[in-house]
């Protein structure tokens, strides 16, 4: 017994340690974090770096009477983490339009486009985005002049876009193309840019945004969001997903977890909350239907998938519960009911490699080759047969145009 | 909660702090009891589903109580512990309108047969005299370190540390060598699993996807290497977690892993993976069945071969014990084949060259490259039968010509040598590189600072992806 106590303390002794290593230990990993943390960091702004004022000081973003407008004459640049420095160049209707805001040339084709920032062409340059590439292809296909007048706004969801519906006529259009997404049943009432962006001006400090943020997460509900909510901040935070939503698998099983606003046009069954978004949908969608019936200009709607949506559709399974097209269905059923056209490109995507490559990993928004394949699925599918808008209008219109 | 998630690591460690509030047997038993029966509610839920899993440990506990008093026919007792098992793990060939049809937990109960048998067969066998008590017994089975997927203690190993008068030390630096295992542990299990997987299913994905060969080649080679490596992190990542949460409540489980990709064939490799499940099978059917099958068999060449047979009907059952369906009884037989055909492999050489100058040639640099890079791609082979349904595994196979997948595993089968004998040589240069006796490396400075970044990494991307890692493969069987 006695032996026993003894090893037993000689034991504990050799398992002790030194004193300086309660101290040295801590410090030791408190240092390493610090380290580790600190250079990811500085290496993540270095390699995702973004540009400290944005395209919103080339916009009116709050005026609920106008929805989200271009200040005319205008030029922005913009760099977020992903993409490159990009210009934005508002014309003299305050339109990223890549022409000014003239009657159109004689002989042309002209459709005006309308829709949120994936028409504008966000993160892209002008000459990258399907709107400059669009009318290219048609003029290929068709053999005639077409012109693509953008109308398209950053943060103009539906009824932002209803707003400013007398500027799409004014244009005088032979088709009025309107670019859908998901985003914009989301926020189809949306008129005014979100508080962060209204608020993110050079007149706020560090400080005060540091302690806005701080206030956010303390208000956060479980421990575990508040830290997600600041580490989701960090450039870290978005390097890592950069490189982890490279796969397709991670990043449909990540998009997955999110909440229902997010995911929740993918359900097979809608929530209360997304119903109702595509009743407000639905009523900008009629009104502005109906004017462009009255005024005898064929009304055209695509839409555009997000990343998640592509990537599902690419592997051609997903989780029970769950239908990458379902909004897509009701999409055409609203775009039809009130007389439009829907054209479809969305099972195109069934056919693409890793589409979601087409795509800026992170931000969601299409990348320059997403705007390629976008334009030529959009191109295909307008000058189909099933989708004659233009093809139909063909024969009396060149020969009209010729004898002009 | 019952995968190695962070709610299981904080409640292994807060179970592991009450339980070192006293140093008494009576107070560690009641505290690792409550908390074993604490987990099981919070794992089933509903008391509903446990019946069963009762059932089938009274039933266990009765033979055992019978054979401790004398009866004398362990094997009945066996055999039927097996069936029932069986029966409730709903194996496919079992008829299903046999089954019972409600959901129950069957959640560690492949492990638990292991237990119950082992206490069976040697209180049958006369190898252990010692009275196992009801509450000793399910302390034993229930155990919430060892329950979800081992690793399989013996229970002589259990009760040495658990009912000691004089407990396993537990200094400083014990802890903090545990606190470390359990980080690299999480580390291997949500962030190195977490990748390997992605690359596995985004492989298969692109394999079944539309797109040029060179893509589908290139998915085929990630297809066949990124499963073992997966599985190597999720399974043992879990096991270095429950050893230290055992360990910090002064249990020291047996280790399941041995560095197996070091091993340079595969019955080597066996050696060094799940070793507990290898080293029952091998107490408990491999030693029974060659001693039986020697004592019929006089010739000493027919001995030898024997030994082969033993090995593959050994580990043709651990194939089996993995799954209920015939996907399994596959993996079972390519798994026995490997043993078998490099058992007759290491017999044949010895007869050709002799025993010294086959070892020599064992020990050579690149026989034994060239060996780590083939147990590699054998193991990854099998384990297409393993994570892959039929239908699944055929059209895999069908997605590109036989030709290129031939090329596919040559690839595999080149890269694995050139990597993993890479890896050994970097851990031997960094191993010799010495610091006060021992290696830089493994000093506690060290430790700290690679636990930390470990730590670190784990913790950001489990908050980045804000989802649970894939769930602990051997938690299934």
């Amino acid at each position: 017994m006695t032996e026993n106590r003894v090893s037993s303390a000689e034991g504990m002794k050799k398992e002790a340690l030194p004193r300086r290593d309660w101290i040295l230990l801590p410090m030791l990993a408190l240092l390493t974090v610090v380290f580790l943390a600190g250079s990811t960091e500085l290496v993540a702004r270095k390699t995702f770096s973004e540009s400290t004022t944005g395209i919103e000081k080339c916009m009116v973003v709050n005026d609920p009477s106008t929805g989200v407008r271009g200040i005319p004459n205008t030029v922005c640049w913009e760099k977020s983490p992903e993409s490159p420095n990009i210009e934005f160049r508002f014309n003299g209707c305050g339109h990223r339009a890549g022409m000014e805001c003239e009657p159109k040339p004689a002989g042309t084709y002209r459709i005006v486009m309308m829709g949120s920032s994936v028409a504008m062409g966000m993160r892209v340059r002008q000459n990258e985005s399907f709107a400059a590439l669009l009318p290219v292809e048609l003029s290929k296909l068709t053999g005639r002049r077409v012109e693509l007048y953008n109308e398209s706004m950053g943060w103009g969801f539906p009824h932002s876009t209803a707003l400013r519906f007398n500027q799409v006529l004014a244009a005088k259009p032979d088709m009025i193309l309107w670019i859908l997404t998901p985003m914009d049943v989301e926020k189809t009432t949306v008129v005014v840019a979100p508080v962060d962006v209204i608020g993110d001006d050079q007149s706020i400090s560090l400080a005060v945004k540091a302690w806005r943020r701080a206030k956010e997460a303390v208000a956060a509900e479980s421990l575990s969001t508040a830290m997600g909510t600041v580490f989701s901040r960090t450039r870290t935070a978005l390097m890592l997903r950069h490189y982890l939503y490279a796969s397709q698998s991670q990043y449909v099983k990540a998009f997955l977890a999110g909440s229902d606003d997010e995911t929740g046009y993918l359900k097979g069954a809608w929530s209360d909350e997304w119903k109702n978004r595509l009743i407000s949908f639905d009523a900008d969608a009629a009104e502005m239907e109906r004017q462009a019936h009255a005024a005898g200009i064929p009304f055209v709607a695509a839409y555009v998938p997000e990343r998640a949506q592509v990537a599902m559709i690419s592997i051609g399974e997903w989780p029970a519960g769950f239908d990458p097209y379902k909004l897509d269905d009701e999409l055409r059923s609203t775009i039809v009911r009130y007389g439009g056209i829907y054209t479809d490109i969305l099972p195109q995507f069934k056919t693409i490699a890793h589409p979601e490559r087409l795509y800026f990993a992170v931000d969601g928004h299409p990348n320059p080759a997403g705007h390629a394949v976008i334009s030529g699925l959009l191109a295909k599918s307008i000058t189909s047969d099933a989708l004659s808008a233009l093809k139909a209008a063909q024969p009396e219109l060149v020969s009209a145009e010729k004898g002009r | 909660m019952d995968t190695a998630s962070f709610q299981f690591v904080a409640y292994g460690l807060a179970i592991a702090i009450i339980s070192n509030l006293s140093r008494s047997r009576v107070w560690r038993s009641v505290v690792l009891m409550v908390a074993s029966l604490v987990f099981l509610g919070l794992v089933a839920q509903n008391v509903f589903v446990l019946l069963p899993l009762a059932g089938f440990l009274l039933l266990g506990y009765f033979g055992l109580a019978l054979l401790e008093r004398g009866w004398s026919r362990p094997f009945v007792w066996i055999l039927l512990i097996i069936l029932v098992y069986v029966w409730l793990k709903q194996y496919t060939f079992l008829p299903a309108r046999s089954f019972l049809h409600f959901s129950y937990l069957t959640l560690g109960l492949s492990y638990i047969l292991f237990r119950v048998l082992h206490l069976l067969i040697d209180h049958g066998m006369g190898n252990e005299q010692r009275h196992v008590g009801l509450g000793a017994y399910l302390l034993y089975t229930l155990n919430f370190t060892t329950f979800v997927s081992g690793p399989i203690q013996r229970y002589d190993e259990f009760a040495r540390d658990q009912y000691a008068s004089e407990p396993v030390q537990l200094g400083a630096r014990v802890v903090g060598a545990q606190l470390e295992r359990i980080v690299r542990g999480f580390f291997k299990v949500n962030v190195l699993a977490m990748l390997f997987n992605m690359v596995r299913v985004d492989a298969l994905g692109d394999l079944l996807q539309a797109g040029p060969p060179w893509m589908k080649f290139y998915a085929a080679f990630r297809l066949a290497v990124a499963y073992p490596l997966f599985l190597y992190a999720n399974f043992s990542g879990y096991i270095d977690i429950v050893i230290a949460l055992a360990r910090l409540m002064r249990v020291r489980l047996p280790e399941n892993f041995d560095r197996p990709f070091e091993a340079s064939s595969v019955l080597d490799f066996w050696n060094r993976w799940h070793i507990t499940l290898s080293r029952w099978l091998k107490t408990y059917v491999y030693n029974p069945l060659l001693l039986t099958l020697m004592r019929r068999v006089s010739s000493r060449g027919m001995q030898q071969l024997l030994g082969v047979l033993c090995y593959f009907v050994t580990f043709f059952l651990i194939g089996i014990w993995h799954g209920r369906t015939s996907e399994f009884v596959f993996f079972g037989v390519l798994t026995g084949a490997g043993m078998a055909l490099n058992k007759l492999w290491q017999l044949g050489m010895t007869r050709a060259l002799g025993r010294k100058q086959y070892r020599a040639l064992a020990n050579n640099f690149f026989y034994r490259g060239f060996g780590r890079g083939l147990n590699f791609v054998w193991f990854a082979f099998t384990l297409f039968w393993f994570w892959g349904r039929w239908p699944e595994i055929k059209r895999a196979f069908a997605a590109l010509s036989l030709a290129h997948w031939v090329e596919a595993w040559l690839a595999a089968w080149l890269c694995a040598a050139a990597i993993l004998t890479l890896w050994e040589w970097l851990r031997a240069v960094l191993l010799s590189i010495r610091s006060g006796g021992e290696p830089l490396l493994t000093s506690r400075y060290a430790g700290v600072v690679y636990a930390s970044a470990l730590g670190l990494a784990a913790f950001v991307v489990t908050v980045l992806l804000n989802q649970p890692a894939p769930g602990i493969v051997y938690r299934a069987f």
